[in-house]
C-alpha cells in the first residue's frame, strides 16, 4: 500500500453524456505525474471529481489508503490533498502573508477563534514565511495580492496550496497564461519543490514542453478514457497517442 | 502628523468627543446622538456580514426587533435587571439568527439578500399580527425602565443625559467586541471568504458553518442594539422588523463605507444629520435622502468615510 493516490473506475456523467469513464490509476509517494489530453478530454472534470468539487457519479478515490470518494472539498483538504485552479484562485484584497496564513489558521483549527492576534502566533507566521520563501515571495509578504504581477499571483496560489503541507498537490495548468520567462520559472519551482520533499505532484497541462520536462509518468486522457500511461519516452513513441493528440497538435 | 497616522488616534478622539458632546449640545441633539450610536452599532454589526464576509443581509430588522421585543416583554413581566435584559436580548437574537442563517447561508448575493428579506417579513408579520403578545401595530410600551446601582448610587435612565451615557457605554463595549472579532483569526477567515469562498473551501474551511457563525454573531449584536433602542424609545414596535428598517443599516454602511470598521457608524451619523437638516425644509425627507445618496454612491465609491480616510492616509504616507 505505497500508493498515495489510487483511483478506481472513476466516471462522471451529466445525464447520459459521459465526460469521463472508467479511469483507474495509482500514483506512488513522491511521484511527479502529469495528466494530458486535448481540450474537452475531461481533465478538469477528472480533477473536480477527485478533489471534492462535486462527487463522481461512478468509481472510487483513495488517498493514503483511505477512501475519500464524494467527500466535500474542505474534507478532502483535511485528508491531505490540495489543488490549484486554471483560473487563479486567491484572496485578492488580502496581503500575501494573509493569503498563506488563512489555510494555516484552518489547519490548526483556529478558524472559529474570535479573539487574539494571529500575527503574534510565531508558529503560524514562521510556517507561512517558510512557504513564501519556498516560492520566492517572502520579500513581498506585506503587499496586497491585487497589486502583484500575474506571474506572482500564480505563485501566491502555489503558496496557498502548499501552506498546509499536503501529501498530494494537484496543479491544474500551473503555467496557463504565463509568458515564456514566467513559465520557465514555474517549471524550475515545481522541480525544486518536488525533489526530495516526498510531496506527490499531479499536474494537468496543455503545454507539452512543460509536461515532458517535468513528469516522470504521463497519463493521456482522450474523449473521457485513459488512452495510455507511461514514461515520457513511452508516451512520445506511442502511436495511439500520436494519432489522438500529439500528431494532431504537430499538424496544427 | 505622526500622531495623526497612529491607528489609535482617531478612535481616541472620537471617544472623548462622544463623552463630552452632551455637555456642549442641546438635550434634543443628545437624544439624536443616542439614536445615532444605537443605529451605528446595528450598522457595524450588519457590516460584519456585508463588508467582512461579503453577505448582503436584508433582514437585520428581525434581530433588532427581537432584541427590542425581548426587552419590552421582560420589563412588562417585571424583570428589571439591566444586564439580564441585554444578555437575554442578545441570546434570543443569536438563536434566531442561527436558525435564519442555517437556511440562508447556502445562497449568495441577491438570493441571500432575498431570503433574508423573506425571513425579515416573516418576523414582521408575526410581530404585527400576534396581538396578545406583541400588541400588534401599537407595539409594546415600556413604563418602567431598569435602573443601575453604580458604586452605591442608584442610576435611573428617564433623564436623556443618563440614557445617553448608558447607550454610549453599551455601544462602546459592543463596538470594541466587534473590533476584536474582526481582527481575530475568525475575522481573517471572514475576509478570505469575502474575497473567494471557493478558495476557503479548498484550503479546508467549512464555508457554510463559518457563515452561520458570522450571521449569528451579527444577529446577536443587532439584538443588543435592539434592546438599547427599546429602552431609549420606551417602546418596541413592529416597525423595527419592517423591511424599510432593515434597509437602514444597508444605506448607512454604504454611505459611510463598508471597507472601514467604523465606516457604518459615520454613515449612521451622516444619515441622521441629513434627516435633521432636510426635515427643516420639507416633510418628504426620503425623497431628498435619495437625491443625496446617488452622488455619494457615485463620487465616494468606498463610502464618505472610507474614501476620505484613504485620501488622507495615502497623502500622509508620501
Amino acid at each position: 500500500m505505497s500508493d498515495v493516490l489510487r483511483i478506481e473506475n472513476l466516471g462522471h456523467s451529466y445525464g447520459k453524456f459521459k465526460v469521463i469513464e472508467d479511469i483507474s490509476l495509482s500514483i506512488g509517494k513522491g511521484e511527479m505525474s502529469a495528466l494530458i489530453g486535448p481540450n474537452g478530454a475531461g481533465k478538469t472534470t477528472f480533477y473536480n471529481a477527485i478533489s471534492g468539487h462535486f462527487p463522481p457519479t461512478k468509481g472510487k478515490v483513495f488517498l493514503n489508503g483511505e477512501e475519500i470518494t464524494g467527500l466535500t472539498s474542505h474534507k478532502v483538504v483535511d485528508k491531505g490533498m490540495c489543488r490549484s485552479f486554471q483560473i487563479t484562485n486567491i484572496f485578492s484584497e488580502l496581503t500575501v502573508l494573509e493569503n498563506v496564513i488563512a489555510p494555516l489558521i484552518i489547519q490548526r483549527g483556529k478558524h472559529f477563534k474570535i479573539y487574539g492576534n494571529i500575527f503574534k502566533d510565531k508558529q503560524i507566521v514562521d510556517s507561512a514565511m517558510q512557504t513564501l520563501e519556498q516560492v520566492g515571495l517572502s520579500d513581498r509578504a506585506d503587499q496586497v495580492v491585487a497589486n502583484l504581477a500575474y506571474g506572482d499571483k500564480r505563485l501566491v496560489e502555489m503558496a496557498i496550496v502548499l501552506a498546509r503541507k499536503p501529501s498530494v498537490v494537484l496543479l491544474d495548468e500551473p503555467t496557463a497564461g504565463m509568458n515564456p520567462e514566467e513559465t520557465e520559472n514555474m517549471i524550475a519551482l515545481i522541480k525544486k519543490l518536488a525533489t526530495g520533499s516526498g510531496t506527490t505532484f499531479f499536474i494537468t497541462e496543455h503545454d507539452m514542453k512543460v509536461v515532458f520536462s517535468l513528469a516522470e509518468k504521463i497519463y493521456v486522457l482522450h474523449q473521457g478514457h485513459l488512452l495510455a500511461q507511461g514514461s515520457p519516452e513511452q508516451i512520445r513513441s506511442n502511436e495511439q497517442v500520436q494519432e489522438a493528440y500529439l500528431g494532431r497538435k504537430v499538424h496544427a | 502628523m505622526k500622531l495623526l497616522r497612529n491607528r489609535w488616534f482617531g478612535p481616541a478622539v472620537l471617544t472623548v468627543l462622544l463623552l463630552l458632546a452632551p455637555l456642549l449640545i442641546s438635550t434634543y441633539s443628545t437624544m439624536i446622538l443616542s439614536e445615532i450610536l444605537i443605529m451605528g452599532l446595528m450598522a457595524i454589526s450588519f457590516n460584519l456580514l456585508l463588508g467582512y464576509t461579503g453577505l448582503l443581509s436584508f433582514g437585520q430588522g428581525a434581530f433588532f426587533g427581537l432584541g427590542g421585543y425581548c426587552a419590552a416583554l421582560m420589563l412588562q413581566a417585571g424583570y428589571q435587571n439591566l444586564f439580564l435584559l441585554l444578555l437575554v436580548g442578545m441570546l434570543i437574537s443569536l438563536l434566531a439568527a442561527l436558525v435564519v442563517g442555517f437556511f440562508s447561508v447556502r445562497l449568495d448575493e441577491i438570493f441571500f439578500a432575498m431570503i433574508t428579506l423573506g425571513f425579515g417579513m416573516l418576523f414582521f408579520s408575526v410581530a404585527h399580527n400576534w396581538l396578545d403578545v406583541t400588541g400588534g401595530s401599537d407595539g409594546l410600551p415600556v413604563f418602567v425602565l431598569p435602573s443601575l446601582n453604580l458604586f452605591g448610587t442608584e442610576l435611573t435612565f428617564y433623564d436623556p443625559l443618563n440614557m445617553y451615557y448608558l447607550v454610549f457605554s453599551i455601544v462602546l463595549v459592543g463596538v470594541v467586541l466587534l473590533w476584536l472579532i474582526v481582527h481575530s483569526p475568525f475575522g481573517l477567515i471572514l475576509k478570505a471568504m469575502r474575497e473567494n469562498k471557493q478558495r476557503v473551501s479548498f484550503v479546508g474551511g467549512n464555508v457554510q458553518l463559518l457563515r452561520i457563525v458570522a450571521f449569528a454573531i451579527s444577529g446577536a449584536f443587532t439584538g443588543l442594539a435592539g434592546v438599547l433602542f427599546c429602552l431609549f424609545n420606551s417602546m418596541a414596535t413592529p416597525e423595527f422588523m419592517h423591511w424599510s428598517f432593515s434597509a437602514k443599516p444597508v444605506i448607512m454602511s454604504i454611505i459611510g463605507g463598508t471597507g472601514v470598521f467604523l465606516g457604518p457608524l459615520f454613515g449612521a451619523g451622516i444619515f441622521f444629520l441629513l434627516e435633521q437638516v432636510i426635515i427643516l425644509f420639507t416633510e418628504n425627507w426620503m425623497l431628498f435622502l435619495g437625491i443625496v445618496l446617488v452622488p455619494i454612491v457615485i463620487f465616494f465609491p468606498q463610502g464618505v468615510f472610507g474614501t476620505l480616510r484613504n485620501k488622507i492616509f495615502r497623502e500622509g504616507a508620501k
